[in-house]
C-alpha cells in the first residue's frame, strides 16, 4: 500500500515548520515508520543542519527531479536512527526550477517506497508552497499563539481546503504563564479562530534551542516536553488520531496555587 | 510585586488583558482579508447591475457609482445612479426585444 505525503506549512515563517518537521520525521521513524523529509526551501536549506545531517549531502531535491541523480543517491539516511531519510533541498537554485508536476513525480515515488513522506514548505503561498501543495494527501499547519501568525495560517488554511486538503493544526510555542496571565492567546482562542481540528500543542521550550544547537532529534530527550509532544503528534498521526491533547496550561490545584503565592509573597518580605 | 500588579490590572480593567484585545484584533482582521475584493470583480458586478437596472430605468452610466464601504461591524455594498426615467414597457418584452 502506498504510503501518506503530509505537508508541514504555516504561512508565516519563524514559526517553527522546520523543527516541527525534522522532530515529527524523526518520532515517526521512531515508532518504526518509514519516513522520508524533503526540505522544499529551495534556496534557503535548513531542515539538513537542524536534523544534524548537512555535511553529508551531495545530491538534493533539484538534481532528482532533474534527473542529475537517482532518487536513492539524494536520500541521505539518518544514522542515529533507523529508516529516516532526508532529501535536503538546492541552495543554489531558483524557486521555480521546481515545478508542480515535478512534485508529483517525485511524490508518487517516494510513497511507494516510504510510510511517511513529510515535506518542509518554505513560508510565504508563492511557488514553493504551491510545488508543496500539489502531491500532499494531509497537511499540518503550525501556528504560533500570536495575531500575524494566526492570521497567516487561516490564508494557508483557506488554500489547503481549496484543493480539498483538511489540515491539521499545531499550536506551537505556547508560554502557559502569559496565557494564564492574560498577556497571550490560548490554544482554545486560536482554535476558535481557525475552527479547524487541533493534532498538538507544543510548550515554548529552551531544549528545542539546544537540540537545534546539537543537530540531536529533540524527541530523544525524553524530559523535553516540546520533545514530548512532538511524539504524541507522531502517534496521533501514525493510527492513534484519539490519543487526547494534552493541555500545557492544565490548572494548578487550588491548594497548590495558593501555596505558591504565599511562599512567593513571603520570600519577597524577607 | 510583580503578582501584585496582575492582580490589580486585572480587578481595574476586568475582562481586558492583552490576550482579549488579540482575540478580538485577530477576528476583526479574518473577517477583513475575507472582504477584500478584486478590482475585476466589482467592475464586471458594475456591468451587470447596470444590465439588470437598464431594463426598468434609464439611468445615467457615467454617474453610476459602486462602493463597498466598511465599518467596525458589518460591510455594506453601496450603489448610487441617478434615474432619468422610468421604462414603460414590460420589463420581460424589453428583455427579449
Amino acid at each position: 500500500m502506498d504510503g501518506k505525503v503530509v505537508v508541514i506549512t504555516s504561512g508565516k515563517g519563524g514559526v517553527g515548520k522546520t523543527t516541527v518537521t525534522a522532530s515529527l520525521g524523526a518520532a515517526l521513524a521512531l515508532q518504526g515508520k518509514r519516513v522520508a523529509v524533503v526540505d522544499m526551501d529551495i534556496g534557503l536549506r535548513n531542515l539538513d543542519v537542524v536534523m544534524g545531517l548537512e555535511n553529508r549531502i551531495i545530491f538534493n531535491v533539484v538534481d532528482v527531479v532533474q534527473g542529475k541523480c537517482k532518487l536513492k543517491q539524494a536520500l541521505i539516511k539518518d544514522r542515529r536512527i533507523n529508516n529516516l531519510y532526508l532529501i535536503p533541498a538546492s541552495q543554489s537554485d531558483e524557486k521555480n526550477v521546481i515545478q508542480p508536476e515535478n512534485m508529483k513525480w517525485l511524490c508518487k515515488r517516494l510513497k511507494k517506497e516510504f510510510d511517511f513522506t513529510l515535506l518542509d514548505c518554505p513560508a510565504g503561498i508563492e511557488q514553493g508552497f504551491k510545488n508543496s501543495i500539489e502531491a500532499a494527501d494531509d497537511a499540518i499547519v503550525v501556528c504560533m499563539p500570536e495575531i500575524s501568525s494566526v492570521r497567516d495560517a487561516d490564508r494557508v488554511i483557506g488554500l489547503l481546503y481549496s484543493r480539498s486538503i483538511e489540515p491539521k493544526l499545531v499550536v506551537n510555542r505556547i508560554v502557559p504563564k502569559m496565557v494564564e496571565r492574560g498577556d497571550m492567546l490560548s490554544h482554545q482562542d486560536v482554535v476558535d479562530v481557525l475552527s479547524i481540528d487541533l493534532i498538538g500543542l507544543v510548550e515554548s521550550d529552551e531544549s528545542v534551542v539546544v537540540s537545534t544547537n546539537t543537530g540531536l532529534p529533540i524527541v530523544m530527550q525524553k524530559e523535553s516536553k516540546a520533545g514530548r509532544a512532538f511524539n504524541q503528534i507522531a502517534m496521533r498521526m501514525n493510527g492513534h488520531p484519539d490519543l487526547p491533547v494534552e493541555d500545557p496550561m492544565a490548572p494548578k490545584s487550588f491548594w497548590k496555587k495558593l501555596g505558591g503565592r504565599i511562599g512567593r509573597k513571603n520570600r519577597m518580605q524577607s | 510585586m510583580m503578582m501584585f500588579n496582575t492582580l490589580l490590572k486585572k480587578l481595574m480593567n476586568r475582562g481586558e488583558d492583552s490576550r482579549q484585545v488579540a482575540k478580538k484584533r485577530l477576528k476583526f482582521a479574518l473577517v477583513y482579508d475575507k472582504l477584500e475584493i478584486k478590482e475585476e470583480m466589482l467592475e464586471d458586478l458594475q456591468k451587470d447591475l447596470i444590465d439588470v437596472i437598464s431594463r426598468y430605468f434609464e439611468i445615467d452610466r457615467q454617474q453610476m457609482s459602486l462602493d463597498i464601504e466598511r465599518s467596525e461591524d458589518s460591510s455594506a455594498l453601496i450603489m448610487n445612479t441617478p434615474i432619468l426615467a422610468a421604462r414603460h414597457k414590460k420589463p420581460r418584452e424589453d428583455a427579449r426585444a
